[in-house]
């Protein structure tokens, strides 16, 4: 993390989960507001900038946006990624149980060990849209993000929009607030 | 981008890093360096001339466009330095051969020079490295390049070791930098 006279700040943030949860969707949807119906795997790792501007504390933040593969193929590269991580979106999909499994069992310890010690994570549930075929009811995704420590649990659909900009923008804020920023809701 | 960025750059060199960032990001890793750079249109440079030449300043808003997207990755730019420097020279070449390719390769305002070389040291004056001239940046990238340049240049018996340092990133000449190379047997 930069931090030149408290008013330029880099982010690089880690977009994690297993294949076809939607992180590049999230993205896109954030970034472009723009969904694409077809599924295209990620090949390596997908980064995107994105600046931002939090008037209250006068500072231009850039967003380095780490969209990292979920394929196995990338089991042993992908730790590289990481470093410098100082958040995460740990996404499942909400249609997938094993997706929702692979959190704990993968995708947090990967942040956990390869990120910086003070790295802060949000768990997503993404495909809220997808009503009648929701595998993973709320209250379990509520339970595995206090479980997780997470710093939030929200239900996003990146075709939809629902809750996508709060995501990232809140990802942004309890990073801010970690590193001892203070915001006018606090 | 700010600044004056005359000259140009041999094909060979910019298809060599970008076949790197392909091995060490995969293919959307490399592309999505050449979308930040406003450069997807050389993705496919391979097919063209190596001795044909790119201009500077589109070269530059390559390393630019890396150097944001790979902020406080310094890991990964050390490898995709080494990595350079093997699709660069992927036959291998004397160490002297490679610092004269590289300055007549990347036609510039920087040099790159050996100060000193005895058996179990070489020293390296690079003068304003063009891989690291914005404020913030560390060279890891051309420091991989440097240690992988000099280590196929050895017998495999002999090992390069090196020191990291401390940079002062905030420093506008921090891209003028003495660097060390030791060579020893390796310890197996």
């Amino acid at each position: 993390m930069k931090d030149t006279n408290k008013r330029e700040w880099a982010l690089k943030l880690a977009i994690l989960g297993d294949p076809a949860v939607g992180k590049t969707s999230l993205i896109n949807k954030y970034i472009t507001d723009s969904f694409r119906e077809n599924y295209q795997p990620t090949l390596g790792v997908n980064i995107v900038s994105k600046d931002m501007r939090i008037e209250e504390i006068n500072s231009k933040i850039r967003l380095l946006l780490w969209d990292i593969a979920g394929q196995d193929k990338y089991e042993l590269t992908r730790q590289n990624f990481f470093q410098g991580c100082v958040g995460a979106l740990l996404v499942y999909d909400m249609t997938r149980y094993s997706t929702f499994e692979q959190i704990t069992l993968k995708w947090l310890e990967d942040f956990k060990k390869f990120s910086r010690p003070d790295g802060i994570h949000i768990l997503i549930g993404n495909k809220s849209d997808l009503k009648d075929s929701i595998k993973v009811p709320y209250e379990e995704g509520k339970q595995l993000s206090q479980k997780i420590k997470a710093a939030e649990f929200i239900e996003t659909s990146a075709k939809n929009g629902e809750n996508v900009e709060e995501t990232f923008n809140n990802l942004v804020l309890h990073i801010l607030r970690k590193n001892g920023i203070k915001l006018k809701k606090d | 981008m700010i600044g004056d960025y005359k000259g140009f750059v041999k094909n060979k060199v910019v298809v060599a890093l970008l076949q790197a960032y392909h091995d060490i990001l995969d293919y959307d890793g490399m592309k999505s360096i050449l979308k930040e750079a406003g450069m997807m249109h050389i993705k496919d440079l391979r097919d063209k001339n190596p001795n044909d030449t790119l201009d500077f300043f589109s070269f530059k808003k390559i390393i630019s466009a890396q150097n944001c997207l790979l902020f406080d990755s310094s890991d990964l730019l050390f490898e995709i330095g080494k990595k350079f420097s093997f699709y660069l020279f992927p036959f291998g070449k004397n160490f002297e051969e490679i610092i004269n390719e590289i300055n007549s390769s990347i036609i510039t305002d920087w040099r790159v020079s050996i100060s000193e070389n005895n058996e179990n040291e070489i020293t390296i004056y690079v003068q304003r490295c063009i891989f690291c001239s914005e404020i913030g940046v560390p060279c890891d990238l051309f420091k991989g390049f440097l240690v992988n340049s000099l280590q196929k240049s050895l017998p495999s018996e002999k090992k390069v070791f090196y020191e990291r340092g401390i940079e002062d990133l905030k420093d506008p000449q921090h891209n003028s930098f003495i660097f060390k190379l030791k060579i020893d047997k390796s310890i197996k």
